[in-house]
């Protein structure tokens, strides 16, 4: 072969090179069990929620405020857990989880319902007076939601999107402290998006490692890290159910120290989709 | 020896030549920047305070983009429904900036969400387009999600399948007849459920499901074990006598079943080739028969339920690739499943003998329309 000619071929080479998208080596066969697995950790967080809803609301119906407030958070981690699952449903979504701002009137708009009205309801009023059918609303659609779930194929992509999108969620909604603004159970909710992202992550982990071992090593880092951080606002670190402190509570320092690794995670996770050929 | 100067013939060239590289790297670097610019690709959607601008919208079918411009005063997310479920979604918009979404569109009518809950809904339209008549062939990772699917769908049998296997059990060993004939009848149809996995693993499935007829001395054998050896005892000899190591081994076999199918891949190609076997099976079994027993009616609808999930795993990729395959498919599962609401044991109805081949002809047809062989 003559100059002239190697050339151009070995410029097209370096073309190629640079030009073709990184060919994933993860065999889609290889993405079925982390995706069967994950629909099994979503069912059994909806066991879990449709059990708490039923205490959530029952104790709404018999009026005992106190008894309600305290179920409040405990009951949300469930479908904080499975935000990239329940958000495929947009009726029930904006049924269970709107919050006053999506409604032109607020929390007089008629259509405001959910966790976030029965919260306005026991945290600001401190009253279940008129809230029965709020509540009974709140578990049916909750039922509902269980039993469009147990039918549902899941998409690979939105299991795998999913980890990013539940950080997102935590860099836009709550590190602002707008979800449970009258609660202020924010670090429960908090904390279910972290554990949601990262049962997808770790179910993901082995395939992404082949592919990125850099990246992966980072969101792991970072997920310690926003632990690390939450781990410090726990009422009693021996006894998780007992949750977190007040978002009030939460130093300047380290809402600012949250943002940092929560938007690194988000950014990184975000590549878990590309990595695992599912773009 | 010193080297000599280029003659200004050779100098011209070179000179020629490094300015046509340097062209060819411009274009390169102009291209790029072109491929660079993601913004205001597509169709444009202004979300203001009050709703999507414009609130109506038609694009052809394949893959669109959008950009979605946050014209309110508020973060904002754009969504693209399809009956209840969200299709596509951009998220956190903030105020006066805008965000692309790119996404694979079928032809039909969908709804798009404009900001506020409160504010109307838009409408998008999808034409069928020039490309939409030839179906695309379908991409490697289209079979992760219904195989995940029905392996969630063995986990959970598997499940069930234990807990009955169990009570069976401890009724036998209590010697409880009419408890461990009910917990034999919910095993067996859940043990139907599974038949196309099981058919991986075929000691495991002749442990289980072997008939008296497959052994040299029948139901004397010392090898026949399974459902049938027991439903010998619970059903014929009505009694449970010396029955518990046949429980046992039951047990034994089908935490075997339950560790192997946890590792077990099941090529795509089985669901619909499992499929037409086992009802082909039953079919084949059944032809030489004067009448239908209780039990082969049992069994047939423990396999109709099985091959029901499989057929509505299958049903949204065929409808893409083949959609009068699907439609032929749905039909003669719909018409084996309504004959099986009428059937009764014992009878000369022959109806869901032919619906079973039926069935099974209409699944052995199906690979091919998916593009896999098997």
């Amino acid at each position: 072969m003559n100059l002239r000619n190697t050339l151009p071929a070995l410029g097209a080479l370096a073309l190629m090179t640079f030009q073709l998208p990184a060919q994933a080596a993860v065999s889609p066969d290889a993405l079925v069990g982390p995706v069967a697995e994950y629909k099994l950790y979503v069912l059994d967080n909806l066991e879990d929620l449709v059990s708490h809803t039923e205490a959530f609301t029952a104790a709404i119906r018999a009026g005992d405020v106190d008894k309600a407030r305290a179920l409040y958070a405990p009951t949300r981690v469930y479908y904080e857990r499975i935000e990239p699952i329940a958000e495929l449903f947009a009726d029930l979504d904006a049924r269970i989880d709107a919050r006053e701002d999506d409604y032109e009137h607020g929390v007089k708009d008629p259509d405001f319902t959910g966790f976030h009205r029965l919260e306005y309801a026991l945290f600001h009023d401190h009253s279940t007076k008129g809230m029965n059918g709020y509540a009974q609303g709140l578990m049916d659609n909750i039922n509902t939601l269980d039993s469009r779930v147990q039918d549902l194929t899941f998409p690979p992509k939105t299991v795998v999107g999913g980890a990013a999108a539940l950080m997102e969620e935590v860099a836009a909604t709550k590190v602002s402290g707008e979800e449970d603004r009258y609660s202020r159970t924010d670090l429960w909710d908090f904390q279910a998006n972290v554990d949601g992202a990262r049962e997808i992550f770790s179910l993901f982990r082995p395939l992404a490692e082949q592919e990125d071992a850099d990246t992966v090593q980072r969101i792991q880092q970072n997920f310690d890290h926003v632990e690390a951080i939450l781990a410090e606002y726990r009422v009693d670190p021996q006894h998780p159910e007992k949750g977190f402190d007040a978002y009030d509570e939460v130093s300047d320092t380290h809402r600012r120290a949250l943002v940092g690794p929560v938007t690194v995670l988000a950014e990184d996770l975000s590549t878990l989709r590309g990595l695992l050929g599912l773009n | 020896m010193t080297p000599t100067a280029p003659s200004p013939r050779t100098l011209r060239t070179g000179l020629w030549l490094s300015f046509v590289f340097m062209l060819m790297a411009l274009a390169v670097f102009a291209v790029s920047l072109k491929n660079r610019q993601p913004h205001r690709d597509g169709t444009l959607i202004q979300v203001t305070a009050s709703g999507c601008e414009p609130a109506r919208l038609e694009v052809p079918a394949g893959q669109q983009t959008f950009t979605i411009v946050n014209r309110s005063d508020r973060a904002i997310e754009w969504e693209i429904i399809d009956g209840v479920m969200v299709l596509a979604e951009r998220e956190n918009i903030t105020p006066g900036l805008q965000q692309p979404l790119t996404v694979r569109l079928k032809p039909g009518d969908y709804a798009m969400t404009c900001g506020l809950l409160s504010n109307p809904r838009g409408t998008l339209h999808v034409t069928p387009g020039e490309a939409a008549a030839v179906p695309e062939t379908l991409a490697a990772t289209a079979f992760v999600g219904p195989l995940a699917e029905y392996r969630v769908y063995t986990t959970l049998q598997m499940r069930k399948l234990q807990r009955h296997i169990e009570a069976l059990h401890q009724a036998v060993v209590i010697g409880d007849l009419v408890a461990a004939q009910n917990a034999w009848r919910e095993a067996r149809r859940i043990d139907q459920h599974l038949a196309v996995p099981i058919g991986l693993f075929s000691d495991l499935d002749q442990h289980l499901n072997a008939r008296a007829d497959d052994f040299a001395r029948r139901d004397q054998d010392p090898e026949f074990t399974g459902f049938h050896r027991l439903a010998n005892a619970l059903f014929v000899t009505r009694s449970t006598a010396d029955l518990q190591p046949m429980a046992d081994q039951l047990v034994r076999d089908i935490k075997a079943l339950e560790t192997r199918l946890a590792d077990a891949a099941i090529p795509p190609a089985l669901l619909a080739s499992g499929s037409a076997r086992i009802l082909q099976a039953w079919h084949d079994r059944q032809t030489s028969r004067d009448a239908l027993t209780p039990q082969a009616l049992d069994d047939l609808k423990g396999l109709t339920e099985g091959v029901a999930k499989i057929v509505m795993l299958l049903d949204p990729l065929l409808q893409q690739q083949a959609p009068d395959t699907a439609r032929s498919l749905n039909a003669a599962l719909a018409t084996l499943q309504q004959d099986l609401v009428e059937a009764s044991a014992g009878s000369a109805d022959r109806h869901v003998l032919e619906d079973s081949a039926a069935l099974a002809g209409e699944l052995s047809s199906i690979n091919h329309a998916l593009g896999l062989s098997g």
